[in-house]
């Protein structure tokens, strides 16, 4: 018999994340490094075994060679299991079917059998393309103190951003009552944050009267939550207080990462007891060399750096030489940016080579942060030396 | 082949930096503990049937190895088995040599599948592909083949070799006093042939011997069947505070970093998952080492930072060692100091070492 867990987790790891444009050409958004050491999804990999939840399936449909290779065994974050534990699930044939992931809903459809597997009574839907820390156990707790079908957590956002999300209007008791996406006058400012608790014998009915439904778009958001609240489901929101971030485009990617230079707004990544675990690369400390200088900025092991620093985030394994200098950018695992260039409000690729005396990106003074328009070159891409690039421009890898 | 690691040797030496541990598991290069180098070379030479024999104080090593999991080592067939020290019924100490230590494992030795086994201390820093030196080693007909490297000697405990043209030893013997002139210095790092091996330490425990070295090789010499195999990548021997500091320094260099570190070969250290470390507005670092986790908002120069340390603001840091979670108050000023894990050094407090004699401060000492 198999080992019965209460709660499974099912990841949704397969979208594109088409407007990180070069940097998920060929990695699914939840594989793009963040934070000098991490990727993405290893927030929500982490969030999950802290929160005690150690079977979680990974549904990966997009370029998942990646993160299949990341995650492998699931060893990194604790989740190599005898009963449980990292799963990745990409569509596969069935004797009478075989298609690819619809959508949110038809993903989690054509693995019903997986979560029926553990026996699992409650079932805890993810995205992996946020950076936040949050304890799900006490989401489920309040999910089943509530009697719930579904629980939806919620983010209190500034009113004039409502209209960006999904908001839930709900009663005092939590209780939602209407679902809006993107509403144009929102009544309340909950805004949905992709994470959903259902009760696992409704999900089900509710998956597989949707799967019937061929006009639907399979979709959580656009179909099953709507459809579960129309037939009068018990839907409740749970207040999530913290740093959540989508980092779905360029400017929120390159926000979340300078945010850790922050120690007040960023995500708080040194509380040993909700550590973020990532897999790692086995490489020496970094060293700052006798040209080096180095401020305000995150540097990850394995990098050297030779050159000027300030204000940045330099990952694993990337060099930076002499004489370049590195300002508001974010450097990704082992590019290299060569003599003299010089970077500004910019990504830089990972395995990417900035040519001697490049120039990358601009300052782009009196405008305001988060409108700065940001530099992105793409994952090994070869700059050539003396190249400019433009503030915002995309230069991505030939073919 | 097998390999057979002596996880003690000289921590008398290493005074204050073996009180708590082992020598196999004293912290070097920022983020790894000795042993790890040694570890690591067998791993990508692909022995993966590794016997660590301990002595004393060998609880920080069970801690940092456990199941091998961080080197690949947790393995069904091989992997890693710890010997804690083992008395024998008929003796009322443990072991007192190599001797009687490869006596308690002998079982150990005999039963595994391997023909070749490599006897390492773990004291020794250095990056080497063992199945090279195996492959010589057999198409030489060797019975033993012992790695060395040129340097000078400056322990009594080193062993100098001379080799003739076919680099068959010709004369082994330990030195007394430091050279001037540079050697050929044994890295106590062997390969033999199991069964002899067996025959040898069987023998030798009969008759009441206790060094490896003096007692068996130093004899053998004259069969002309023991190789030198001279390596000429970096290889740090530690074995007394001196050595120590000088060779965490020699890391600083680019050279010696390339020839540890990027060499295709990786070196696995226990993952800890720290943050990666974050620079301040008033940090300045030249020349130096850093591993993860650590918060810098003041000087550091030639210096190496273990994991999770905190250099707070006017701090200044100077050819010095901080190993993990230590800290340096604001105004602190140090030089040519170790400081051993989790010290304190307090606001505006001063110490300085010279380079002959780096100053070590204990293990959760505040000063």
């Amino acid at each position: 018999m198999q080992v019965k867990k209460e709660c499974v987790a099912m990841l949704l790891a397969g979208g594109q994340g088409t407007r990180l444009g070069a940097l998920t050409r060929k990695v699914a958004k939840p594989a793009v490094p963040f934070g000098g050491k991490y990727r993405i999804i290893d927030f929500t990999l982490s969030n999950t075994i802290n929160s005690d939840i150690d079977t979680i399936g990974v549904l990966t449909q997009y370029q998942p060679f990646d993160l299949n290779q990341y995650i492998g065994n699931g060893q990194p974050w604790d989740l190599d299991r005898l009963e449980g534990g990292a799963f990745v699930l990409p569509p596969y044939q069935k004797a009478k079917s075989g298609e690819w992931y619809k959508g949110t809903a038809n993903a989690i459809y054509q693995n019903i059998d997986f979560v029926d597997r553990y026996n699992a009574e409650y079932v805890l839907i993810l995205s992996g393309d946020h950076i936040y820390k949050m304890d799900y156990s006490k989401m489920l707790a309040h999910h089943i103190e509530k009697g719930a079908a579904c629980t939806i957590a919620v983010l209190n956002v500034p009113i004039e951003e409502a209209s960006r999300f999904g908001i839930m209007n709900a009663d005092s008791e939590g209780k939602i009552f209407e679902f809006e996406e993107k509403p144009k006058k929102p009544k309340s400012t909950k805004a949905s944050m992709g994470i959903y608790i259902f009760t696992w014998a409704k999900l089900k009915e509710y998956l597989i009267a949707d799967e019937a439904d061929k006009s639907s778009h399979n979709d959580f958001g656009k179909n099953i939550i709507p459809n579960m609240l129309n037939a009068g489901e018990k839907m409740y929101t749970y207040d999530f207080k913290g740093y959540w971030k989508d980092v779905g485009t360029i400017s929120s990617l390159w926000e979340a990462n300078m945010e850790i230079l922050d120690s007040q707004a960023g995500i708080d990544l040194s509380d040993t007891n909700w550590k973020i675990y990532a897999r790692n690369t086995a490489e020496p400390p970094h060293f700052v060399g006798a040209t080096g200088k180095v401020s305000r900025s995150v540097v990850s092991e394995g990098v050297v750096v030779e050159g000027e620093v300030v204000n940045s985030i330099i990952s694993r394994g990337a060099t930076i030489e002499e004489g370049a200098v590195i300002k508001d950018s974010i450097v990704m695992p082992n590019a290299v940016v060569k003599k003299g260039a010089v970077i500004k409000h910019s990504i830089i690729g990972w395995k990417a080579v900035i040519g001697e005396n490049a120039q990358v990106g601009e300052y782009q003074e009196g405008v305001a942060p988060g409108e700065w328009e940001i530099a992105v070159i793409g994952p090994n891409v070869n700059l050539a030396a003396g190249s400019v690039v433009a503030k915002g421009a995309m230069i991505e890898e030939e073919n | 082949m097998l390999a057979i690691l002596f996880a003690s040797g000289n921590e008398s030496k290493l005074n204050e930096l073996t009180i708590h541990r082992t020598t196999a598991s004293l912290p070097f290069a920022g983020r790894y503990r000795l042993i790890d180098f040694a570890l690591s070379s067998l791993v990508n030479s692909g022995i993966t049937r590794i016997g660590i024999l301990t002595r004393n104080n060998y609880s920080s090593l069970m801690d940092h190895i456990r199941m091998g999991r961080d080197w690949d080592l947790n393995r069904k067939n091989s992997g890693i088995a710890v010997f804690p020290p083992f008395g024998l019924n008929t003796s009322r100490d443990v072991y007192k040599g190599k001797i009687e230590a490869l006596y308690t494992v002998l079982d150990f030795i005999e039963k595994a599948p391997e023909d070749y086994v490599v006897i390492s201390n773990t004291n020794v820093a250095t990056s080497i592909d063992l199945s090279e030196i195996l492959d010589e080693h057999i198409a030489n007909g060797a019975d033993v083949t012992m790695l060395c490297h040129r340097a000078y000697a400056t322990s009594s405990k080193r062993i100098i070799v001379t080799k003739n043209d076919k680099d068959i030893v010709t004369d082994l013997c330990q030195v007394e006093i430091p050279s001037v002139q540079e050697k050929l210095v044994s890295l106590n790092i062997y390969v033999i042939r199991k069964d002899l091996l067996i025959g040898w330490v069987e023998q030798a425990y009969a008759r009441g011997y206790v060094d490896f070295e003096k007692d068996i090789l130093f004899k053998e010499v004259v069969s002309n069947k023991i190789f030198a195999k001279e390596i000429t990548q970096y290889a740090a021997i530690v074995d007394d505070v001196k050595t120590y500091f000088n060779e965490s320094m020699k890391v600083l260099d680019n050279e010696t970093r390339k020839e540890l570190f990027d060499t295709g070969r990786k070196v696995y250290t226990k993952v800890k998952d720290s943050v990666p470390t974050i620079y301040g507005e008033n940090a300045k670092v030249v020349n130096s080492l850093i591993a993860d986790g650590c918060e810098i908002n003041g000087t550091v120069e030639n210096s190496i930072l273990f994991r999770d340390v905190k250099i707070e603001e006017g701090a200044v840091v100077k050819n010095s060692i901080i190993m993990e979670h230590g800290i340096v108050m604001k105004g602190g000023q140090i030089s040519y100091t170790i400081t051993d894990k989790s010290v304190v050094v307090g606001a505006n407090r001063q110490i300085s070492g010279s380079d002959t004699y780096p100053i070590v401060i204990v293990k959760n000492k505040t000063v």
